[in-house]
C-alpha cells in the first residue's frame, strides 16, 4: 500500500521551510556577493533542491507499506532496498499529532513507536487521514497481546473482559484556568520573549536601513526617566501577556484519559496531538520538582517507556504527563491511572552519616573551577578579587546543593516495587516495579565504606536505558535492597512456549 | 562487608596478562615519546612543547610503576557467579561494584582473545544485556566456553512482558 498521496506535499512543505533560511541568505542577503561560495552555492542549492523534489515523487512511488498476520511490512529506499517487518507487539506507543498544515488538508501524522535504536525505531505515517490513522490504532492496539502471553491460564479469562472494557475511557485529568494560570508562571515562559526579540533583532537588523536610528531612540529613553520606566513596565507586561498566550497555547486543551489497559493523552490547541501508551509497557513513572515549582506545590509526572521520547522538536515531551500538577492531584492521578503503583507516604530517611559523607565528598567541579578562575583570574565586574569570590559561591551552591540533597532523600521497598525521591535544587522521584528493573548494582567506595553506606543503581529499559541511583543509604537496606531483587523471580511470568 | 566475594575467580594467571600487555603499552608509548624528542630536537619546537613532553613522559612513568602494581589489585576484586536466574558480577578496586543481572536480559555473549592471551590460553565473555554491557576480563579457555554455552542456555528463557 502506498502512503497518502498527500505526503508529497508536506515533504515538499518541510523542504521549503528548512532550505527557507539558506535561500533567503543565498539569494537576498548575500544577492550580490560574488565570492565563490556563494556564487557556486546558489547552483549547488538550486541543484539539491530539484534532486530533493525528483527524490520525494519517486520515493513515494517506491516505497509502500502494508499489514498481514499482526506484523507491518515497511518497504523503504530508492536505490537500497530497505525492508522492516515490525510486529504489532512491539509497538511501545502510538502518537498521533495534527499540526497546523494537516489541519488545513483535513488530515493527521501517525507514529508507532518501538523499543529498537537506529533509523527504523518508529514507522511513521506523515500524512494520512483521520480514519485511516484511527484503523491502523485500533489495528496495533487490538494486535497487542500475541498468542503466547494468552496461554498463561489467568489471564485468558481476563482478555475478554478487556476488549469490552476498552471501549470505555475515563477521563482523569484536565487542567482548570486556576492550573493555566500557575503554569504560566512556574514555567518561566514570559522569559521565552527574549530569545524571540534576539532573534528577531538579529534576522532583522541588518535589513534595516541604518542602526543610528535605534542608538537615537535608545539615547532618548535614556533621558527621559518616565519614558524608561513606562517602556520597561510595557516590555514586562508584554512578556507576561505573551508568556499567559504561550501557555494557554500548550497546556490549554489537555486531558489524560485511560481505559483498563491503555492510557491516553490528548492536547494541543493549534498542533493537537494525542498519545497512546499500553499500561503493561510503562517501565516507571518519575516526578520532576524544580525549585520554582516546588514553592507552588506543583510537579511534573513523567512515564518511562521503552520507546525512544526525545522530543527533538523541543515540543512538549509526550511522556509526560503534565508538566503542572499540583502535587495532591499528581499523587492522585497516578492512583487512579495506574493502580498498581502504590505511592508510599512512610518513606526512609537518610541516616546522619550520610549528611557528614555528602560534605565530606570531594567536590571535582569546585576543585577544577577553582584552580581553572585561579589560573585565568577574570576581571568579572571590574573587581580584582572576582574569581576567589565567584569560587565561593560555587562552593556555597555545592553545598546548599548538597545538604538539600541529604533532605530530599527518602525511599521505600516494598513488595513488589522501589520508591525514592531525591535531588538538591530539582527534587525527583522514582518508583518503579521489581520486574522492570533489569539490572541492579550495589556499590561502594572506600569513603562510604568508612561512612557504613552505599549506593544503589537501577536500570530501566528504555532509549537510551534509564538508570536511577540512590546514594549513601545505609548498609544493610543496600544488602535488603539487593536481596529484594534478588527474590524477583516472584513477580515474573516466564513465556511457556520456548 | 566488602570482603563479601562471589563463588568463581579469573584465571590466575590474569595479572601475569595483564602485567604484560600494559607494559607493552607503555613501551609504545615511551617510543612515541622518543620520536616526538627527537622531532622536536630536530625541528627546535618552541620550548613548551619540550615541557608538555617532559610532562607525558612523568605521566608515563607513574603508568608503568601503576601497570606493575595494579593487576594483583584487580584480580583480587574480580568475582563473579551465575545461576539459572541471575549473573553477579563484583569488581573495582577503589569504587566496588556488585552488578546483578537477570539472565532473561542478556542480550548476546561474546568471547574474546588476543595474542597475548592466546599464549595463555585464556578468553574473555563480554555479556551485552539490554541496558549495558559487562565484561569478565579473562577465564581459562574451558571455563570461558562452558560459560559461553550456561549462559546462552539460560538466557534464552523469555519474560512475558517483553516486547
Amino acid at each position: 500500500m502506498r502512503y497518502h498521496p498527500l505526503t508529497m506535499v508536506f515533504q515538499i512543505y518541510q523542504l521549503v521551510k528548512n532550505s527557507f533560511l539558506i535561500a533567503l541568505f543565498l539569494f537576498v542577503i548575500k544577492r550580490d556577493s560574488a565570492f565563490w561560495l556563494f556564487e557556486y552555492g546558489r547552483y549547488v542549492f538550486v541543484i539539491a533542491m530539484l534532486l530533493s523534489l525528483v527524490y520525494i515523487v519517486v520515493s513515494w512511488i517506491v516505497e509502500k507499506y502494508e499489514w498481514k498476520d499482526q506484523t507491518f511490512y515497511i518497504y523503504k529506499g530508492i536505490f537500497v532496498k530497505h525492508t522492516s517487518i515490525i510486529p504489532f507487539s512491539k509497538v511501545q506507543n502510538v502518537t498521533k499529532k495534527t499540526t497546523f498544515f494537516h489541519k488545513v488538508i483535513g488530515l493527521t501524522s501517525l507514529t508507532l513507536e518501538t523499543a529498537m535504536d537506529g533509523n527504523d525505531d518508529a514507522i511513521r505515517f506523515p500524512v494520512l487521514s483521520k480514519e485511516k490513522a484511527d484503523y491502523l490504532v485500533e489495528l496495533v492496539q487490538s494486535g497487542d497481546h500475541p498468542q503466547n502471553i494468552e496461554e498463561v491460564s489467568s489471564e485468558t479469562a481476563e482478555s475478554t473482559q478487556q476488549k469490552q472494557e476498552a471501549a470505555d475511557r475515563v477521563i482523569h485529568f484536565t487542567p482548570s484556568r486556576n492550573d493555566l494560570w500557575r503554569a504560566s508562571f512556574t514555567s518561566l515562559s514570559f522569559l521565552a520573549i527574549i530569545p524571540i526579540v534576539l532573534g528577531l533583532i538579529e534576522n532583522i537588523g541588518p535589513l534595516l536601513p541604518d542602526t543610528d536610528l535605534f542608538e537615537g531612540i535608545f539615547q532618548v529613553l535614556l533621558d527621559n526617566k518616565g519614558l524608561l520606566v513606562g517602556v520597561i513596565v510595557l516590555t514586562a507586561m508584554l512578556a507576561a501577556g505573551f508568556g499567559v498566550v504561550r501557555t494557554f497555547i500548550r497546556y490549554g486543551k489537555y486531558e489524560i484519559s485511560s481505559n483498563s489497559t491503555h492510557i491516553f493523552i490528548d492536547r494541543g490547541v493549534l498542533d493537537e496531538s494525542s498519545f497512546m501508551i499500553e499500561k503493561e509497557k510503562i517501565q516507571g513513572l518519575e516526578m520532576h520538582q524544580t525549585w520554582l515549582k516546588r514553592i507552588f506545590g506543583l510537579v511534573e509526572v513523567k512515564l518511562i517507556s521503552s520507546a525512544n521520547t526525545d522530543n527533538k522538536d523541543g515540543s512538549v515531551s509526550v511522556n509526560s504527563l503534565y508538566p503542572f500538577l499540583p502535587l495532591n492531584k499528581a499523587y492522585q492521578l497516578i492512583e487512579e491511572v495506574l493502580p498498581i503503583y502504590q505511592l508510599n507516604n512512610e518513606l526512609q530517611r537518610l541516616p546522619k552519616q550520610a549528611l557528614w559523607l555528602k560534605l565530606c565528598r570531594p567536590s571535582w567541579i569546585w576543585i577544577l573551577a577553582t584552580i581553572g578562575l585561579g589560573i585565568f583570574k577574570p576581571n568579572f565586574l571590574q573587581i580584582q578579587q572576582a574569581w576567589w569570590i565567584l569560587s565561593l559561591v560555587i562552593l556555597f551552591v555545592i553545598i546548599l546543593h548538597r545538604i538539600l540533597d541529604y533532605m530530599h532523600t527518602r525511599y521505600a521497598v516494598t513488595s513488589d516495587q522501589v520508591q525514592w525521591w531525591h535531588g538538591g535544587l530539582t527534587s525527583r522521584m522514582f518508583i518503579t516495579k521489581r520486574k522492570k528493573v533489569i539490572e541492579l548494582t550495589y556499590s561502594q567506595t572506600r569513603l562510604q565504606k568508612y561512612f557504613q553506606v552505599a549506593s544503589i543503581t537501577t536500570v530501566n529499559r528504555s532509549n537510551p536505558p534509564h538508570m536511577e541511583t540512590l546514594d549513601d543509604i545505609p548498609v544493610e537496606y543496600g544488602q535488603a535492597i539487593e536481596n529484594w531483587y534478588l527474590k524477583r523471580q516472584e513477580d515474573v511470568l516466564l513465556e511457556k512456549n520456548l | 562487608m566488602s570482603d563479601r566475594v562471589l563463588e568463581h575467580r579469573l584465571s590466575p594467571a590474569f595479572p601475569k596478562v595483564r602485567m604484560i600487555s600494559e607494559s607493552i603499552t607503555n613501551m609504545v608509548g615511551f617510543v612515541v615519546l622518543g620520536i616526538l624528542f627527537w622531532l622536536d630536537f630536530y625541528f627546535a619546537w618552541p620550548t613548551w612543547a619540550f615541557w608538555i613532553l617532559i610532562g607525558l613522559v612523568l605521566f608515563n612513568i607513574v603508568g608503568t610503576i601503576y601497570s606493575l602494581i595494579e593487576p594483583f589489585y584487580f584480580y583480587q576484586s574480580w568475582s563473579y557467579q551465575f545461576n539459572e536466574e541471575y549473573l553477579q558480577l563484583c569488581y573495582g578496586i577503589l569504587r566496588k561494584e556488585w552488578v546483578i543481572v537477570p539472565m532473561t536480559k542478556i542480550q548476546s555473549v561474546t568471547t574474546t582473545q588476543g595474542p597475548i592471551m592466546k599464549t595463555y590460553h585464556m578468553r574473555s565473555i563480554k555479556v551485552e544485556t539490554m541496558g549495558s554491557s559487562h565484561t569478565i576480563p579473562a577465564l581459562e579457555e574451558e571455563v570461558a566456553l562452558s560459560l559461553r554455552q550456561t549462559l546462552a542456555k539460560y538466557a534464552k528463557l523469555k519474560e512475558v512482558d517483553e516486547a
